[in-house]
């Protein structure tokens, strides 16, 4: 209570001097003002808020209720100071002036938004990262997540993909499952898929749960954490209109590098020279080919990007509204492809007595210009067939149907990546509805009663156009063929809730208890017909032969939930929660789910014996732990039921007609149930210098235990896919900083930031124990490079040992094995000399050891935020250190012994005069497996990226009145500007989807690489 | 107050779901709980199971399996384009080669959708005893061939003979050679038993009793049981069969004349269903194979992936035939500058011949089209309709022939080599006066008969000249052929790694 003595001693100072003031100026007017002071986030009334009067020593401080009385002159401005909150100045304009004031950035009485509502950071007890729309600076990107990478303590995001509209996984605090690792997505309280297609500036909020406690309210799809968008609403008072544009160059960022043509012919050769093959015709004779074609340069582009939006929003005391209205054209960096996006989203709240009633609608239209995965061969998609394309090829041929040159001869079916984008139209356009409507009722004093209903639908249609061609001697397709396919996935989502808060003296409560029922519907149509004429693209237009297909989906989830949140005197505070989730996706058995959690804090600035000196330095200090469980259940639906599959067809009789075949083939097992998480976490919140510098750590342990996965079965038990089974346990503990200091010098304002995670993952326990999971085949042909099992990290490298090349005969010859068997009998000179870990003389897939994990031993991010005048410049850095990454690309590129294009470094192959190198000798059919899966490709993924740049000026006074504008920044941007690493390969973020188990390797067929972007953009406030 | 308290539990207590709501089936399949109702659920079954033969990545049949049954042969030389293929084809190939891993699979999805008719066949009400042992028996002998498969290129493998019931089930370890063998004598024993002879038009080329008969004796000449092989096939050569050699040669290998009189076993392919043959298990499959469109030449956009070596080109100008002509057989199988030669509607002067070999392969390839790319349904699905034949009736009576020669009797079993012969036009010879030379002219005789149809391999295997052999040919990858190892394939190491019962082959 020294703040109340303190405050009192003010209280009779100001009051004195006011009464000489009033004395000393008798020509001043004064008239009585009194007002409500409340937080700006919940409308709560502040009481101890010190109002005075400018420039004067005379004021007063707020009662218990907010509510505040003084005398000042008509025209004064009276200041609002609150420790915690931003310092406030109002004009007196009438007798009764009330006020909202808004918390201080990261003090603890900034609100933040946890499931089912909201609650003051100072009460809160669960790890909860949060993010203002304000800080997500980065322009240059579609995806807003994409600039939320390395700001969020334990909050890692990577791109899925490269190619435009592919959006970014998010993972909360490791890799917690097996199966599907993805958090929930809540957009104003309505699930959804993802948040890719959001609009940046729509955003003022994102709050990421990653503990127990935090998320338990989520009970079943919280265990890899939730991530909770909350789009900007009026506020009353202020209208608001807000236009933004920018544009930008997108240009690639990190080629590999391949050989020319001559020097292509001369390595190729070389190779089957060594073999004793005879030499392809097309490498006869290097010096006359030149430099040939540079397949990359004909694939990539410098590419625009642009996006404009419009933010109307105002409101009054009962009303507010937001609407705003945003459209982004994205051309790829390769050619062909791209993206666009238009949304529409209105947002508005109205209360009246008792009621209060709001909606939330997202509209948003989507096309995504994909390049194709491939024309079957050898190549993959154009990224990789650019790399692997002899340049000795031509890319044109007028002559050819279709206009394109391709591979001919005795060489790797490889597809002109050119060829590719243009030849094969592959679109999706994506119209989407977000809703969300709630209507709320103040029942009694602190009860109110809220009923939700989410409604998501997504419209989806894919068209793949495959025009007719021949491209070179490998690649035909004589008939124009198009295939279309439309999906449509609903969500309903019906919650019931009813939350009361109530204070009494020193403890407050707030409890909610709910109902949820929530529903997925999903269906599938495909249509698809060959034989088109030229130029027509529809189904009715094709002379050949139809296919058609369709399949739907159905899940439901019901669910009670309930929650305690108690504070004692601002002191002490516990969190207590349960939810029972019931599951269609299980069997009869284990429809049930149950997750409770607990969690307690303590605000040690707040107690009695926290002096004042101590509050100087350590102003606020606030500590935390907490324990939970939480569900997981992510997998496909109907898997516990095994299915009788239709159309495995055969062909019969005399006239060879088709024989329907359908039978049962594959295994499940109907006794699965949910993946359940438990997590203990515990950290601190201090802030120090009166909140200069602010600091969060955590440190957690996370288990997930009967992790549903596909356990591979042997293939001998002749079933076509693994079941999904509950078979294994993970671990991932780990720690979390956040750091966060904001200053003044002068008329230089400046912010620094920081994060750091550190998360180390292992598996407990496997399937029948001795189970083991290979994964990670990096090529089109090569073996496995990952291996997870018990004791071991998920998808940790396992590979042969690579120990250098073979400098002589002598060499071979001396490497034995313990029967005295020379251990590599088909080497030669130059080749690579693998290590025989278990002593059998041989070299086999049993010789592989532990090289390294695709994780990172830590990641991070920092940057900082200044402002000097009417200049700002911002610049964030993001990078991770101690992952590895299996460069499979490389492993194709480096091997000389397939007849495609090779990488720079064979030009370094090793030769009896060239023996300083570490590239084998080439050797067209490589009889010693140079080029087989091992250590010799694998590379550290550590990568350092100034991933944003932002220099601003914002428009002064005297040319804001001239314009006629409330407020105008303009400023040039930078995106991925620079990468420091030493991974050769396109991009160390690789944006691998699909399986856990591939995780961390760059398999040549699916990239897209990175594009550096450099923009333009103005912000305008009217 | 209390109103409004009322009102709000009662909104509670509307918006509150029953729990029918969780129970949720899926809408696009059938449960096996369900299945196994009427006739027609048996035949969809077999079919199920037949069609594995012909799968494109692991059926036997396929694409691949011809690749990797042939590949290994003195005859047979595979492109270095994709590289497991060019691997077991030059003997540097590793366990986890992809096609030979999707063979294993492919074999052990059959066994168990043919133990799945075995077990449920007595299930389905409405059937007469007669017919169901008769599926039973169709179902024993597709299981039987699949174990042959898999026997005469693993050795010991596992034996799977019921579907698994629990978890522990999946992991099965591998039982010894001669164990297997018994297995599949056993099994196409009992199919022999109740298989019809022949079957009405609507289901011609399924598995006969004649099938059957011929696959066990196919079984007991591996197992070297000649006295046994010579009992069961001699069945084949009076009533009730009426097998016959066709007169033309060429007509085994034809789309025209499939499931014609020399034909035991055939695998019906069509250019039906589906317009994909890489589609997948699914209604969009085209059920004919690629393998035509793989071996095509360049010239007609096909992917040349094969050759046929010198020796086997040589082998066959050893003899001509009365007319001084080349050998029928080798006008059917190979296609070389000859006067007046024709590929594709081309003189194949027009066709370059990649890989310093004489010849291309034409046996089973649909010459008389412009290409491979439009199947015969019109749409451009690379597939072929032309039938592989699992089994003629020439193999038959060489098997017949073999052994008696291994037996002693010389005389007796040059009379069924003779048919061979005739059928070629080749010149009339003296019987060969000792079993070693008798032997000798069927080894000639079954290489130039069956190049093409996956016995060279397996031949040289199981008279032991695999090493021989191959040394003596034009084979590309001879010198890395380690005797002893390369006999077999290696367990794929996928299977190493999921079974902990499973040990890897000696030698790899």
């Amino acid at each position: 209570m020294q703040k109340f003595t303190k405050l009192f001693l003010r209280r009779m100072i100001f009051t004195l001097v006011t009464l000489c003031a009033i004395c000393f100026s008798a020509a001043a007017q004064t008239t009585a003002v009194s007002g409500v002071v409340s937080a700006k986030e919940d409308n709560t009334p502040l009481p101890g808020v010190t109002v005075t009067i400018k420039n004067t020593q005379q004021g007063v401080a707020t009662d218990a209720n907010g509510k505040f009385s003084l005398n000042a002159p008509t025209g004064a401005i009276l200041v609002f100071n609150l420790v915690g909150y931003e310092p406030t100045e109002v004009p007196v304009n009438g007798p009764v002036v009330n006020v909202s004031l808004s918390a201080r950035q990261n003090s603890l009485n900034e609100v933040v938004v946890i499931g089912y509502g909201t609650v003051k950071k100072k009460d809160l007890t669960g790890a909860v990262a949060n993010i203002k729309g304000s800080d997500i600076k980065s322009q240059g990107v579609s995806d807003v997540t994409k600039s939320l990478q390395g700001k969020l303590p334990g909050v890692t995001i990577e791109a899925a993909g490269g190619n435009p509209g592919s959006g970014t996984r998010i993972l909360i605090r490791g890799v917690g499952s097996l199966n599907n690792a993805t958090p929930l997505y809540l957009v104003d309280g309505v699930p959804v898929a993802n948040i890719n297609n959001l609009s940046q500036n729509d955003i003022q909020s994102i709050d990421i749960l990653k503990d127990a406690s935090a998320a338990a309210i989520y009970g079943s799809r919280a265990a890899n954490g939730v991530v909770l968008v909350t789009t900007k609403s009026g506020k009353s008072g202020q209208t608001v209109i807000q236009a933004n544009a920018n544009y930008g160059l997108q240009k690639i960022a990190h080629r590999v590098d391949v050989l020319n043509a001559e020097q292509w012919a001369t390595v190729s050769n070389q190779a089957h020279d060594a073999a004793g093959l005879a030499r392809l015709d097309i490498a006869k004779n290097p010096e006359s080919l030149g430099a040939g074609t540079n397949w990359q340069d004909a694939i990539y582009r410098s590419a625009p990007i642009q996006q404009y939006d419009l933010l109307l929003s105002g409101g009054n005391q009962s009303t507010n509204y937001s609407v705003s209205g945003s459209f982004l054209d994205q051309d790829g960096i390769v050619k062909v492809t791209g993206y666009n996006r238009y949304n529409l989203r209105a947002r508005s709240e109205t209360s009246k007595g008792p009621f209060k009633f709001g909606e939330t609608i997202i509209l948003t239209r989507e096309k995504t210009i994909s390049m194709p995965g491939g024309w079957g061969g050898q190549g993959g998609d154009p990224v990789g067939s650019a790399a692997k394309m002899i340049p000795v090829f031509g890319i044109y041929d007028p002559t050819a149907q279709g206009g394109f040159a391709g591979a001919t001869g005795p060489v790797v079916n490889v597809a002109n990546p050119l060829a590719q984008l243009n030849l094969e139209d592959i679109n999706r356009v994506s119209s989407s509805i977000l809703t969300n409507a709630y209507g709320q009722l103040t029942v009694l004093p602190g009860l109110t009663y809220k009923l939700n209903f989410g409604y998501t639908a997504n419209f989806g249609t894919g068209t793949d156009y495959y025009k007719r061609y021949v491209v070179g001697t490998l690649f035909s397709h004589p008939t124009n063929d198009l295939s279309i396919s439309k999906d449509q996935t609903d969500l309903l989502l019906v919650e019931n809730t009813l939350n009361y808060t109530k204070l009494i003296g020193k403890h407050s409560i707030q409890a909610l208890a709910g109902y949820t029922y929530q529903k997925n519907d999903y269906t599938y149509l495909l249509s698809a017909r060959t034989d088109l004429p030229d130029g027509l693209e529809n189904i009715d237009a094709g002379a050949g032969t139809s296919t058609t297909g369709g399949n739907s989906i159905q899940s439901t989830l019901l669910s009670a939930l309930g929650r305690i949140i108690y504070a004692y005197d601002d002191r002490y505070l516990l969190t207590a929660s349960i939810r029972r989730d019931g599951s269609s996706r299980f069997g009869a058995n284990n429809k049930y789910g149950n997750f409770p959690s607990l969690a307690i804090g303590w605000n040690a600035s707040n107690e009695k014996f926290y002096g004042s000196s101590l509050k100087d330095i350590l102003s606020t200090f606030k500590l935390r732990a907490s324990y939970g469980v939480l569900g997981n259940q992510e997998i496909g639906d109907y898997q516990y039921s095994a299915a009788v599959a239709s159309n495995i067809n055969y062909v019969t009789g005399t006239t060879q007609q088709k024989w329907f075949g359908a039978i049962q083939t594959s295994f499940a097992d109907p006794n699965i149930k949910w993946e359940s998480t438990k997590t203990v976490n515990a950290g601190f919140d201090a802030g120090f210098f009166h909140d200069k510098l602010f600091v969060t750590a955590d440190y957690f342990i996370k288990t997930t235990d009967d992790v549903l996965l596909n356990v591979p079965i042997p293939g001998s038990a002749g079933s076509t896919s693994n079941p999904v089974v509950n078979a294994g346990s993970l671990r991932n503990k780990g720690v979390e900083f956040g750091v966060n200091y904001t200053d003044q010098i002068g008329k230089l304002k400046y912010s620094v930031f920081g994060t750091l995670s550190a998360v180390k993952n292992k598996v407990l326990q496997l399937g029948t124990g001795t189970q083991q999971i290979f994964g990670g085949q990096p090529t089109h042909h090569g073996a496995s490079s990952t291996l997870t099992e018990a004791g071991g990290p998920i998808t940790g490298f396992y590979l042969i040992k690579d120990l250098g090349i073979f400098q002589s005969q002598a060499e071979i010859d001396a490497y034995k094995g313990k029967n005295g068997n020379v251990i590599q009998p088909n080497a030669h000179p130059g080749d690579i000399k693998f290590s025989d870990t278990n002593g059998d003389g041989q070299i086999t897939a049993e010789d592989k050891v532990y090289m390294g994990s695709p994780f990172p031993n830590f990641e991070y991010g920092f940057g900082f935020n200044a402002s000097y005048k009417n200049f700002d410049i911002n610049a964030f850095f993001q990078g991770t250190h101690g992952n590895k990454i299996y460069n499979g690309l490389r492993q194709d590129l480096e091997s000389m012994s397939l007849e495609f294009n090779y990488s720079t470094p064979t030009l370094k192959a090793w030769t009896p005069q060239n023996t300083n190198t570490t590239v084998p000798r080439a050797v067209i059919n490589d009889p010693n497996f140079n080029d087989q899966t091992s250590s010799r490709f694998l590379e550290s993924g550590s990568y350092m990226r100034l991933k944003t740049l932002q220099i601003g000026y914002t428009l002064d006074g005297n040319m804001k009145r001239k314009l006629n504008v409330h407020s105008l920044r303009i400023y040039v941007s930078g995106d991925n500007v620079f990468t420091i690493t030493k991974y050769t390969g396109f991009n160390p973020d690789l944006g691998r989807t699909g399986s856990i188990f591939d995780r961390g390797v760059d398999f040549g067929h699916v990239a897209y690489p990175l594009a550096r972007t450099f923009s333009v953009g103005l912000q305008l406030g009217l | 107050m209390k109103k409004i308290l009322i009102f709000t539990l009662t909104v509670f207590g509307l918006f509150s779901c029953k729990k029918e709501v969780l129970d949720k089936t899926n809408p696009n399949q059938i449960t096996s709980a369900t299945y196994w109702k009427t006739e027609s659920d048996v035949q969809a079954a077999l079919a199920a199971t037949y069609t594995l033969f012909r799968d494109v990545n692991s059926g036997y049949w396929g694409v691949r399996g011809i690749e990797l049954t042939n590949g290994r042969g003195d005859d047979f030389f595979i492109r270095n384009d994709v590289a497991d293929l060019y691997r077991l084809s030059t003997f540097t190939n590793t366990p986890d080669n992809g096609p030979v891993n999707d063979f294993w699979n492919g074999s052990y999805r059959a066994i168990f959708r043919a133990n799945q008719v075995i077990e449920n066949v007595g299930k389905v009400p409405g059937l007469s005893d007669a017919a169901k042992a008769a599926y039973v028996s169709e179902a024993k002998f597709l299981r039987g061939v699949n174990y042959f498969n898999l026997v005469i290129n693993f050795g010991d493998v596992p034996l799977h003979l019921k579907v698994p019931v629990s978890k522990d089930d999946y992991f099965v370890a591998k039982s010894p050679e001669a164990d297997v063998w018994k297995q599949v004598i056993q099994d196409f024993t009992d199919a022999a038993a109740n298989l019809p002879t022949s079957y009405p038009s609507n289901f011609v080329g399924r598995a006969t009793k004649g099938a059957a008969i011929a696959y066990m004796g196919k079984a007991q000449l591996y197992s070297k049981d000649y006295t046994g092989a010579e009992t069961t096939l001699k069945q084949l050569t009076t009533a009730p069969f009426s097998y016959s050699l066709m007169p033309n040669y060429q007509d085994n290998f034809l789309a025209t004349t499939k499931n014609n009189a020399e034909s035991v076993f055939e695998i019906q392919l069509a250019d039906v269903g589906g317009t994909n043959p890489w589609a997948g298990e699914n209604a969009n499959e085209a059920i004919g194979v690629t393998t035509a469109q793989e071996f095509a030449p360049a010239e007609v956009a096909g992917w040349f992936e094969v050759s046929p070596t010198d020796k086997l080109f040589n082998e066959f100008q050893k003899e001509k035939t009365t007319a001084s002509d080349f050998d029928p057989r080798m006008y059917a199988t190979l296609v070389w500058n000859y006067p007046g030669a024709t590929f594709y509607n081309k003189p194949f002067s027009d066709f370059q011949l990649l890989f310093g070999y004489s010849s291309m392969f034409k046996k089973y390839q649909n010459f008389n089209q412009n290409g491979e790319i439009t199947g015969a349904s019109g749409a451009s699905d690379y597939t072929s309709s032309d039938n592989e034949r699992a089994l003629r009736y020439a193999d038959v009576l060489l098997m017949i022939g073999e052994a008696l020669t291994m037996q002693g009797k010389v005389a007796e079993g040059f009379t069924y080599v003779k048919q061979i012969r005739d059928r070629a036009n080749l010149p009339a010879i003296a019987a060969p006066a000792s079993q070693d030379a008798l032997m000798t002219e069927i080894r000639h005789q079954r290489m130039i008969e069956f190049a093409r149809e996956n016995q060279r391999f397996y031949d040289l295997k199981r008279w032991g000249l695999l090493q021989q052999e191959i040394t003596n040919s034009d084979k590309v990858g001879k010198e890395y052929f380690v005797p002893g190892k390369h006999d077999y394939y290696p367990i794929p190491q996928s299977e190493i790694n999921s079974n902990s019962k499973m040990v890897q082959n000696p030698k790899w």
